[in-house]
């Protein structure tokens, strides 16, 4: 049973590329040939096909990158970065992206053994891990009623006790990761910057811009046009078109 | 081994050997031609040749008979069999001074360990031509620029005025000063100009100085005006500071040609060498833009107008042999600072180091001219190799806008190396150089197929539908309930037989309904005997062995008050008559096991009603 189901979890990568594996050393070539734009599309392909492929984010990324697309090269980064937090690569690019446009991926001051602690674990995988804690403490849970009053259902008290302990602690970290700059957030993709109105609309007064490729807050989606969006660090907030936003 | 160490020094000792040797500084200087109207230019152009990268710059002598101005250098180096030959040629012009046979004095440069001296050179300077009556520009008679300049002020008959072609600029971007100096009365001497000082600019002059003539006010001037390019270094204010003329003037004092001492006055005059003023420019600001944001990776602060291209210095070689690889920039706008594009890595090739070579023009007042870098590659092994595009970016003013090029890839050919390109060698400094980055560049695509198992399996935990993840809850509540229940059915069992009871009676008339219908009489009426006894015994608490007709009636009077008589009257009634039938059939009379269920079924109906 064992061996199956370990079968099965080394199946899934492979499940998952459900492309042609031939259209991917296509679209490298590509890339290697500098012909970025047709790269881009045939990464793109993929992504629609898998958008829990993070390399399918990550060469597109990179493509648009040297298409000196450097906001959308941002965005892709980040959602790559979102699904593998780990990835020495997905992280290098990102950053150096992101110093192109006065960010880092490491805040100043901030340790980096502490902030890759803080990243160990993607946000879809804590949801993930919080749901699979979730059905182990409640099976867990049922199976020490079911045989209450024995030892199996001590032990299985004892599992579901943990299981809702680590379940805690999950949610506590998946708290924690709401401050983080990639929730609730977009990157600017417009070429050039974006206006921040005082109001969501053109009749509201310019009162400052963020630059293309910036990691920006979304404060409220709620306008059929505009996000509300802040800039932490300089303290500001506005409304941006959506348009020239792409939400992570 | 002992052999290949005897090898290496003996190199290395006919390497020091040879040195001093090849390390020749030479200088020579020519002009454009030998001789030159006073009213033209001339063009010095003195090369300097070392055996180094770098060559140290010309020291010009004072040149009394000349004004001398700069106009550029140009570099070129050739790298013959690893050897580095650099030579830069710095070209002046020279605008006459006097007219008749005039000597450039011998010129020299020195690089600290040699020194190099040209010879001295002579120039022809002769008058100027006279320009046609069509050519020559309607000049006021001296009579007309006396009457015109008694009209302009006095403090008006000399003024320096400086004006910039920019109020605005960026960064790296040309901006053209002119300092023009006007005069309507001749000078008792030739002036001295004292040049500005810059703030947040950098200037390169735009020679030669243009002298004329031109009406402002009614009033002809004569001017001489010097001209320079600036560039900004910085965002931010920048600032011209004033430029400031000497000039000896004539005396205002006006001679009344009736004064009795007008002979004496006249001669005074005209002996004196007349005052010495000052006159400056107003300091001018320029406000220095920042580039707009969206700079391209590569960007690295060149701005001005470039083209790029690639080439190597032959199209074949062999593996271990050096080749040239220049990239050249050419355009116009600062060069100086243009530095050079990132190289690629290339895996096929050891790549040395960079050299760097200016040839700067300022044709028409703009500055323009080529860059060429200089790589040497050795390639390592024989086939097909390429050189991929080099990429190269620059900030264009006129448009606002950045620009993106890059070189056409180059091919070269290598074919099997001998023993003698596997010697080559170049020395690029001490061994054991440390690692030094030279810049940064995104990482490579990734190859890996479909995602990690991990965000795979996340991903797909997360798609789930919502209330799929409610079937945990409802497991757990209900093995809740039920272990509730089996808790509360351990601690109350009468209470439980006293619910159950019914339904297990009505079981057992079932089942004895069926026993009759197989013709099994005796047996069925058991079954209703002790389901009666068993429905007794739950309904009242009592184990079935204590129990009697007298005992079952009084505790159903006692625990049930709402228990009528001819309910007893019942139970009595049905226990004598399933005793009889159990315990004697054949005594039981015409009673038969049907009527019993039938009226067991019955009392049941009522019990129900009433004891509760």
């Amino acid at each position: 049973m064992k061996k199956i189901f370990l079968a099965l979890i080394l199946a899934l990568p492979s499940a998952a590329a459900a492309y042609d594996r031939g259209e991917l050393a296509e679209f490298n070539d590509q890339y290697r040939n500098g012909q970025y734009e047709e790269a881009l599309e045939g990464y793109k392909l993929i992504i629609a096909k898998e958008p829990a492929n993070q390399w399918a984010w990550y060469n597109a990324g990179n493509a648009l990158f040297r298409l000196n697309r450097i906001g959308p090269a941002v965005f892709n980064y980040a959602r790559a970065f979102m699904l593998d937090p780990r990835s020495p690569d997905i992280r290098a690019n990102l950053d150096f992206a992101l110093r192109q446009t006065g960010q880092s991926l490491v805040p100043e001051g901030a340790p980096a053994a502490l902030h890759y602690l803080y990243y160990l674990v993607s946000e879809t995988e804590l949801k993930a891990s919080a749901i699979l804690l979730f059905w182990l403490a409640c099976l867990a849970g049922a199976a020490a009623f079911l045989l209450d009053g024995g030892r199996g259902g001590a032990a299985a008290g004892r599992v579901s006790l943990a299981a809702a302990g680590l379940l805690v602690f999950t949610a506590v970290w998946l708290g924690a990761r709401q401050s983080s700059p990639f929730s609730s957030s977009g990157v600017v993709i417009k070429a050039g910057g974006t206006r921040m109105l005082s109001g969501p609309g053109e009749k509201f007064k310019t009162y400052a811009s963020a630059p293309e490729g910036r990691l920006v807050r979304i404060l409220d989606t709620g306008d059929e046009a505009y996000y509300e969006i802040g800039l932490q660090k300089e303290g500001i907030k506005g409304w941006a078109l959506k348009t020239e936003i792409e939400r992570l | 081994m002992r052999r290949s160490a005897s090898a290496f020094a003996a190199c290395a000792l006919a390497l020091l050997l040879a040195a001093p040797a090849s390390a020749l500084l030479s200088v020579t200087a020519s002009t454009d031609r030998d001789s030159v109207e006073i009213s033209g230019n001339l063009y010095l152009t003195v090369t300097v040749s070392g055996d180094s990268a770098s060559v140290p710059e010309p020291k010009l002598p004072n040149m009394q008979s000349f004004n001398v101005y700069s106009s550029g250098r140009s570099q070129s180096i050739s790298i013959i069999n690893g050897k580095i030959t650099t030579s830069v040629s710095f070209t002046y012009i020279l605008s006459p001074r006097f007219l008749g046979l005039q000597t450039i004095p011998s010129i020299t440069v020195s690089n600290g360990r040699e020194n190099a001296a040209t010879t001295e050179m002579q120039v022809t300077v002769t008058k100027a031509k006279q320009p046609s009556a069509q050519q020559r520009p309607q000049q006021p008679s001296r009579q007309q620029r006396q009457a015109r300049g008694k009209t302009a002020g006095r403090g008006e008959q000399i003024f320096l005025k400086a004006e910039t072609d920019k109020k605005t600029a960026y960064p790296g971007e040309q901006i053209n000063i002119s300092i023009k100096f006007y005069t309507s009365v001749p000078l008792s001497s030739n002036p001295q100009y004292v040049p500005p000082a810059f703030k947040n600019l950098i200037s390169e002059d735009l020679p030669p100085v243009r002298n004329g003539e031109t009406d402002i006010g009614g009033v002809r001037y004569a001017y001489s005006e010097i001209k320079a390019a600036l560039f900004a270094l910085n965002p931010g204010p920048a600032e011209i500071r004033s430029a400031t003329v000497i000039a000896q003037v004539p005396s205002e004092e006006a001679i009344d040609p009736f004064d009795p001492n007008f002979f004496q006055k006249f001669m005074a005059i005209s002996g004196q060498q007349g005052q010495s003023r000052e006159f400056s420019t107003e300091p001018l600001s320029i406000d220095i833009k920042p580039l707009p944001a969206g700079a391209p990776p590569d960007f690295s602060g060149a701005v001005g107008n470039y083209t790029i291209a690639a080439v190597t210095d032959r199209p074949e070689a062999r593996a271990g042999e050096a080749v040239n690889f220049s990239i050249t920039i050419t355009g116009s706008g600062n060069l100086k600072a243009v530095s050079a594009p990132k190289f690629p890595d290339l895996p096929d090739f050891k790549v040395f180091d960079t050299m760097s070579s200016l040839d700067v023009k300022k044709e028409g007042d703009l500055i323009s001219g080529k860059k060429t870098f200089t790589y040497i590659l050795v390639p390592r092994n024989e086939g097909k190799k390429t050189v991929p595009p080099i990429k190269f970016s620059f900030f264009e003013p006129r448009s606002g806008a950045y620009r993106e090029l890059q070189t056409n890839p180059v091919t070269l050919q290598v074919e099997k190396g001998g023993q003698a390109a596997k010697s080559v060698n170049f020395n690029t400094g001490s061994g054991g150089a440390p690692v030094t980055a030279s810049g940064s560049d995104i990482r490579y695509v990734s190859e890996k197929q479909g995602a990690d198992a991990l965000p795979f399996l996340a991903a797909s935990v997360l798609a789930l539908p919502y209330w799929t993840h409610a079937f945990p809850v409802v497991l757990l509540l209900l093995c809740f309930w039920l272990a509730r229940m089996n808790r509360f059915k351990l601690a109350n069992p009468l209470l439980f037989r006293f619910r159950k009871a019914r339904s297990e009676a009505s079981r057992d008339i079932d089942e004895a309904e069926a026993l009759i219908k197989t013709n099994k009489p005796n047996e069925a009426v058991s079954v209703l005997y002790d389901s009666f006894m068993n429905y007794l015994s739950d309904k009242c608490g009592v184990k079935v062995s204590a129990l009697t007709i007298r005992k079952a009636a009084g505790l159903v009077k006692s625990r049930f008050p709402a228990a009528t008589d001819r309910s007893l009257e019942e139970i009595c009634e049905l226990w004598a008559a399933l005793e009889l039938r159990h315990f004697s059939p054949e005594a039981a009379g015409s009673e038969g096991a049907s009527d019993l269920a039938k009226k067991y079924s019955l009392l049941l109906e009522l019990l129900e009603k009433e004891l509760r």
